[in-house]
């Protein structure tokens, strides 16, 4: 007798063009999981409602959703274009990704610019990834986007290692030669050796990356009072950089607003408009530093609030970044707990989206406390066989969403306002994507309404395609209105942290359960 | 009278700081450390005995269970509210002589850092086990440490960082007290430190957990 071994995955072929990339595949992968690691976007967040992330079949086919065949009719997508989220791949097939060629980013969002002549580059200098776009600086269309690993991670995945790194004068150099080397080769990938008439590369980055591009001293970030050693936009010729490009380009770094709020920030204020907002909006960063913002065209209020990594998964004993085999979603399921991992394959680990997910569950079906405790001290919190979250995984996600809490509640404090005149929250950076919104507001991370917040993507990188269209550099007058809160000066941080350690909206539960 | 005492020490382990105080809500309306502690003194229970048979056991229980990972942040810092209310009772009895306490003990968090939170709650736990905490706050350096020195010679010393950079002000200060006073005890502690780290700049050890050090410090004083 033949026995069918329950486990075994059948295997299908993708093909990626025009990349030319094969991929072998589990057969019946949500095609989203495959192009998440290809760093496509999917602007609307996956809900089919944007056609950003359209993708054309070149040969075989994949399963699609019923209810969105109407949708993409909707979207007025030719009958061999499909919806990357909401693909599943079941056959050999090879796909086309319009993105890959003439990028259709987050960014497709229409701004006011004046038209000009030839073409920029804007560039988002992350702690942990570099993203480079090409654009048309007269139509301000993107035309190319390149993105690809800092290189200066090897010493150190937060930016308080690589200060240290930069301490000596040989560190810093170092630092400095690998962003630069690592920036140029974006710049040509993008370029791909055409011969165009590029003017004009914005860079944007956090307090830390533009001391480090710039060769500047990080000594005064690395201890209190933590200032910058130059606060300023600082222009480059391309020889000064080494990189071989006609010597008209004009290359700037756009300045921090403050000590560890930079440019990303910046970038981010002016692409979510927060900035031509008369009602009080907010900006937040949900990365390592938790950048807020909080204020209305007049009046901004700034702070980072040193989340850490927690929301990214990392710290968490079985956290791991958002790949193949990691948990992204979990679900409560009446009776037992449903999870999604990456890559539709066995899971290894819980990615950031994952953790928030899950943290909600298990404080909804009562396995957690409202102050963060298993209540079964024997029972580890299990998802799925192999992966599961241990007490100190909750006190770490606790002390990440106080910090954020805090940081909001007190620069809302500071404007004389309370949460819940926030009109709006935006989201920056591309991990905000995948969260679920609801058990965000539901665990206290961000204590306004579910429906105020938007994801806004790569806010940094479309905020710095904007500032491509600027000349005056110095931003002095947006940046005089944004004011720097030190919440480490703020007596009461240590109160009001440790109140938005507990999770308040579960507790009506738990005094139902007893 | 043991009664009285056990009360206190549930009164501080779960925080009840008054009659009045709301937290925890169970306990409405009992005595809370405050009245506890005053009503020990009126039936001339020994401040000594206050100290060690009510508070030392009430933030021992919660101490544990801070470091097994069942209680956390705010538990100690709810706790630590009600055993300084009762404090100020005992407080002159600590003045007089009356009551010997353990020792002194010098707690700061090295120049360059505000990170305080950690620092607070070491400062808590070891108030809590009899021990005369001198708190020199945040962003404390070195001479700080030595000019508090000359004034309480026995004193030990705990230093907190929380930042890859500052924990580099460990050593720095570690040296210049040796060099001072070689036999004075240093330890460390914050999330970024290690064991490794402590043996490499010299200090007399590290602990990732009050209690633990609280512990620790009673078997070797
Ligand atoms: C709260 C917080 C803040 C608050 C601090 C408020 C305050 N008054 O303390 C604010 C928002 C002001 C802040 C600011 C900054 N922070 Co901060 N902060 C945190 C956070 C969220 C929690 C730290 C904390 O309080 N933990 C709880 C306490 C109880 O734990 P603990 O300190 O480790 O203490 C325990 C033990 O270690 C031990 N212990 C501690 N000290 C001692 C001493 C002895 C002798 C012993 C025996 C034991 C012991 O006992 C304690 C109880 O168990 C962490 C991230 C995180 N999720 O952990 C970042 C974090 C520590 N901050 C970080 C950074 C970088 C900063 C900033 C420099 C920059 C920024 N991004 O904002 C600034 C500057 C601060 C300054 N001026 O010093 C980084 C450090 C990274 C690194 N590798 O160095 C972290 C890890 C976040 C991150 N980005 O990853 N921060
Ligand atoms: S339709 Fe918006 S991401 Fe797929």
């Amino acid at each position: 007798m033949i026995t069918l071994n329950k486990n075994y995955k059948e295997k299908i072929k993708l093909r990626i063009e025009p990349i030319g990339k094969d991929l072998d595949v589990i057969k019946g992968t949500p095609l989203i999981d495959k192009l998440f690691e290809y760093g496509i976007e999917f602007p609307c967040g996956g809900k089919g409602l944007c056609g950003g992330c359209k993708v054309k079949l070149l040969s075989g086919d994949v399963k699609n959703h019923e209810q969105y065949k109407e949708l993409n009719c909707k979207l007025g997508l030719d009958s061999d274009f499909r919806l990357a989220c909401n693909s599943e791949l079941i056959e050999d097939t090879t796909i086309e990704i319009p993105q890959l060629e003439s990028l259709i980013l987050a960014d497709n969002t229409a701004f006011t610019f004046t038209p000009l002549v030839g073409f920029g580059i804007a560039i988002d200098i992350g702690t942990t990834t570099i993203v480079a776009q090409l654009v048309d600086l007269s139509s301000s269309q993107v035309l190319g986007v390149q993105t690809s690993r800092n290189p200066q991670s090897r010493f150190g995945s937060d930016i308080m290692s690589r200060i240290l790194h930069g301490l000596t004068t040989a560190g810093s150099d170092e630092l400095k030669k690998l962003i630069r080397e690592e920036t140029y080769s974006l710049i040509k990938l993008l370029l791909n050796s055409k011969d165009i008439n590029l003017k004009k590369i914005v860079l944007v980055g956090n307090s830390v990356m533009h001391h480090l591009f710039c060769g500047l001293d990080v000594q005064p970030l690395s201890m209190f009072p933590f200032a910058t050693t130059n606060n300023e936009s600082i222009e480059y010729s391309p020889v000064e950089l080494d990189w071989e490009l006609s010597s008209e380009v004009k290359i700037i770094f756009v300045r921090p607003i403050s000590s560890f709020i930079g440019s990303d920030i910046y970038a981010g204020i002016i692409a979510s408009g927060m900035d031509k907002h008369t009602q009080l909006t907010a900006l937040i960063d949900l990365g390592t530093n938790g950048e807020i913002v909080v204020g209305s065209s007049d009046r901004m209020v700034c702070a980072s609030t040193a989340a850490g990594p927690a929301f990214e998964g990392a710290t968490i004993h079985m956290g791991m970044s958002a790949m193949s085999g990691a948990i992204s979603s979990v679900n409560n399921n009446d009776t037992r707990i449903d999870y999604h991992v990456i890559g539709n394959q066995d899971a290894l680990g819980i990615c950031g989206s994952g953790l928030i997910d899950a943290v909600s569950v298990f404080l909804q079906n009562g396995s957690v406390d409202a102050g963060g405790t298993i209540v079964d001290e024997k029972e580890k919190l299990r998802i799925g066989d192999r992966v599961f979250l241990t007490q100190k995984d909750v006190r770490e996600f606790q002390l990440a969403k106080g910090a954020l809490a805090a940081g909001l509640q007190i620069l809302v404090d500071k404007l004389c306002k309370s949460l819940d005149d926030i009109t709006h929250i935006f989201i920056a950076g591309g991990f905000g994507n995948f969260i679920n919104l609801s058990n965000v507001t539901r665990l206290g991370m961000i204590e306004v309404d579910q429906s105020k917040i938007t994801k806004l993507g790569n806010s940094a990188l479309i905020g710095a395609k904007m500032l491509l269209f600027t000349d005056d550099y110095s931003l002095e007058n947006s940046i005089s209105k944004i004011e720097h809160i030190s919440l480490d000066s703020d007596e009461n941080f240590q109160d009001i942290f440790v109140n938005k350690m507990f999770f308040n909206n579960y507790i009506s539960n738990d005094i139902a359960d007893e | 009278m043991n009664e009285l005492l056990n009360k206190l020490a549930v009164a501080i382990a779960r925080g009840k700081v008054n009659q009045k105080s709301p937290f925890p809500p169970d306990m409405k309306g009992e005595f809370g450390a405050d009245e506890l502690t005053k009503q020990a003194l009126e039936e001339s229970v020994a401040p000594a005995a206050i100290l060690n048979d009510g508070l030392m056991i009430g933030m021992k229980t919660v101490g544990d269970k801070f470091e097994s990972g069942k209680a956390f942040i705010p538990d100690m810092l709810i706790a630590a509210k009600a055993m300084n209310v009762a404090m100020v009772h005992l407080k002159p009895f600590f003045d007089s002589g009356e009551v010997e306490l353990k020792g002194d003990f010098i707690l700061g968090t090295v120049a360059g850092d505000l990170h305080d939170i950690g620092k607070n709650i070491v400062r808590m736990v070891l108030t809590g086990n009899g021990w005369n905490v001198i708190d020199l706050g945040t962003d404390v350096k070195p001479e700080q440490f030595i000019e508090t020195l000359k004034e309480y010679p026995n004193a030990v010393i705990g230093m907190s960082a929380l930042l890859t950079t500052t924990m580099m002000q460990m050593e720095t200060t570690t040296t210049a007290i040796k060099e001072v006073s070689p036999d004075t005890k240093i330890y460390i502690g914050g999330a970024p430190i290690s064991q490794e780290f402590s043996d490499k700049i010299g200090a007399d050890g590290y602990f990732p957990d009050p209690n633990k050090f609280a512990k620790h410090l009673a078997s070797v004083v």
